[in-house]
């Protein structure tokens, strides 16, 4: 059995009690669900995706299985800021354990209000900033896809937020490691590497494609060496904390994405279909500090890089 | 936005027997105390038939009958997943998700039970509907008609028979019954302190639910969706209601015609 100092991991202006994060857009607000029980082996929990008004998301097939994986197109469906706040929080806080809201970077205007309607609440430890969107006010691409304009979307959030803010890449950026050191010097606590992979599926039947909005994003283990690849590139470009995201499914792919750098993890379509996951990550985990004879996980951390 | 009973959970479950029916269809009992125990008709459960993430979702079936520690399903071969579970023996495992959502009884919340129910299911459909009828017993069922697509369907068609004794069969090609839908076999008006209880094709529910438009909240539908959890987290699975967007895993998947907006809703 772990010991809790073993999987201690502070991280990002957050102390958590385990190196697993569950990613957003995963964990539903259905109160067991939330019970210690039924989250051992979490060290953190990011929200669904919240943005400053509710949105109904996309219409149409949402979902659609791939080798290995899944493309979902949900269109960040949320009830927004205040009634993520009014209906949302006061289950999430009682986890008793550190969370992250994840927060849609949407034009200027919409994520400086949405930060202080949060601001305003005592005890959210943490924005996720998600920069997968598409700027409104720019030319329309992600906000993630260049340093540039993901500088800016972090000088906004941070120029708000006071408390932890960890910023989500997306995986379609050319210059994922631009963007990483563009993501540190504007003053991110941590680095979220990354998000699903744009892709698509064909409805033969239908001789249409099966999504609406044609792309949609792809996760699961089908994309974890895609994933991993990332983390160590950007890794090797920043000094912050970075969080290891797509495709693990395994304390094996957990364990390669911190010897690659990343300080913790996210699981999130893997968790869709174990709910054990975090727990047997951090069974295995444990079992590996003990067989290869390190201390803690913290000390796997980029063990992968030296020569 | 909580779901009828409590969330689901994962359990190594072994397969206590199958029975192929025919053409591709067929019942397989599975062995798990915990979902057999507590699911209740118009509830599903998540099935995993594949081993290293391959096929990597799980595929949602219906409860076709449980008691003492078993409970059953009833598939129809569509793709490699339900391929896999057509293939499982007595003795093999299987992972299982359940019992999940609202069915034919929570999900009416204090509305009491209707005098009569009739029963009406296309192909597959029928599982949640033969596990309603042991449960309100059969003097509560005014009447079953289920429709399937025809030819291919015949085993299919005996084992209906077999566990609905005077059951008002139709298929599309008439090769088995009389041509026609299960719509055909119910009354045009429905009777006082009566409701319909359907599952089947999303056309036939769509179609259902035309037939008794004024009638629409004595007229409950155990909807189908893609979906990746079965646990409310996705989000993958919702449909459109005068209440918003909601849930079939979770929410669902049972509700009345008259909540579904029907004309918003993609095939």
């Amino acid at each position: 059995m772990s010991s809790r100092t073993e999987m201690h991991v502070p991280l990002g202006g957050l102390n958590l009690e385990s190196p697993v994060i569950i990613a957003s857009g995963v964990w539903p607000y259905e109160a067991e669900l939330w019970s210690p029980e039924r989250l051992e082996g979490v060290g953190a929990l990011c929200t669904k995706a919240v943005s400053l008004n509710g949105r109904a998301g996309n219409k149409g097939v949402r979902v659609w299985e791939t080798p290995c994986g899944m493309l979902n197109s949900i269109g960040l469906q949320n009830s927004g800021v205040r009634s993520f706040l009014d209906d949302y929080l006061p289950l999430v806080r009682g986890a008793n354990r550190p969370f992250l809201v994840n927060l849609v970077m949407e034009s200027e205007r919409e994520v400086r209000e949405s930060i202080a309607a949060l601001a305003e609440v005592p005890g959210i430890p943490a924005i996720e900033l998600n920069i997968s969107c598409p700027n409104v006010d720019g030319d329309g691409m992600a906000w993630g896809i260049s340093a540039e304009s993901a500088a800016k979307a972090v000088r906004i959030a941070r120029s708000e937020w006071k408390g932890a803010l960890w910023v989500k890449l997306t995986p379609q950026s050319p210059d994922l490691a631009g963007v990483a050191k563009a993501v540190e010097a504007e003053g991110a606590d941590a680095i979220v590497c990354g998000n699903t992979w744009l892709g698509m599926a064909m409805d033969i039947k239908k001789k249409r494609p099966a999504f609406q909005r044609v792309v949609a994003g792809l996760s699961g283990p089908a994309v974890f060496p895609l994933a991993l690849r990332t983390v160590w590139q950007v890794c090797g470009a920043v000094k912050i904390p970075v969080v290891g995201c797509g495709g693990v499914a395994s304390w094996e792919d957990a364990t390669a994405m911190l010897l690659a750098g990343a300080s913790a993890v996210e699981v999130g379509a893997a968790l869709f279909i174990d709910f054990e996951l975090p727990r047997k990550i951090v069974a295995g985990l444990s079992a590996y500090l003990a067989e290869q004879k390190i201390d803690s996980v913290s000390g796997l951390t980029g063990l992968g890089r030296h020569e | 936005m909580s779901c009828g009973g409590s969330a689901p959970r994962d359990y190594e479950a072994k397969v206590a027997g199958s029975r192929a029916l025919g053409d591709g269809s067929g019942l397989i009992a599975v062995e798990c105390e915990a979902i057999a125990s507590a699911a209740e008709p118009g509830q599903f459960v998540m099935v995993r038939p594949g081993s290293c993430g391959d096929p990597f979702l799980g595929r949602p079936l219906a409860v076709a009958a449980a008691s003492g520690g078993i409970f059953k399903m009833l598939y129809r071969v569509v793709g490699r997943g339900t391929e896999l579970l057509a293939s499982k023996r007595q003795g093999d495992s299987l992972v299982v998700r359940g019992p999940i959502g609202r069915g034919f009884f929570s999900s009416r919340g204090d509305t009491p039970l209707p005098k009569k129910v009739l029963l009406a299911g296309g192909s597959v459909g029928a599982a949640p509907l033969l596990f309603a009828a042991r449960r309100l017993g059969m003097a509560k069922v005014a009447g079953v008609s289920m429709g399937v697509a025809g030819r291919g369907w015949e085993g299919f068609a005996e084992w209906l028979k077999e566990s609905f004794p005077g059951v008002a069969l139709f298929s599309d090609d008439g090769s088995v019954g009389t041509k026609g839908t299960a719509l055909d076999g119910l009354p045009s008006e429905l009777p006082a302190d009566t409701e319909v209880w359907a599952c089947g094709p999303q056309g036939m529910l769509r179609a259902l639910a035309a037939k008794y438009p004024s009638d629409g909240a004595r007229v409950r539908v155990a909807l189908e969706s893609r979906m990746a959890c079965g646990m409310g987290g996705c989000l993958g699975c919702v449909i459109p209601t005068a209440r918003g967007n909601r849930r079939v895993c979770v929410d669902g998947p049972v509700f009345t015609a008259e909540e579904v907006l029907w004309n918003e809703f993609a095939d």
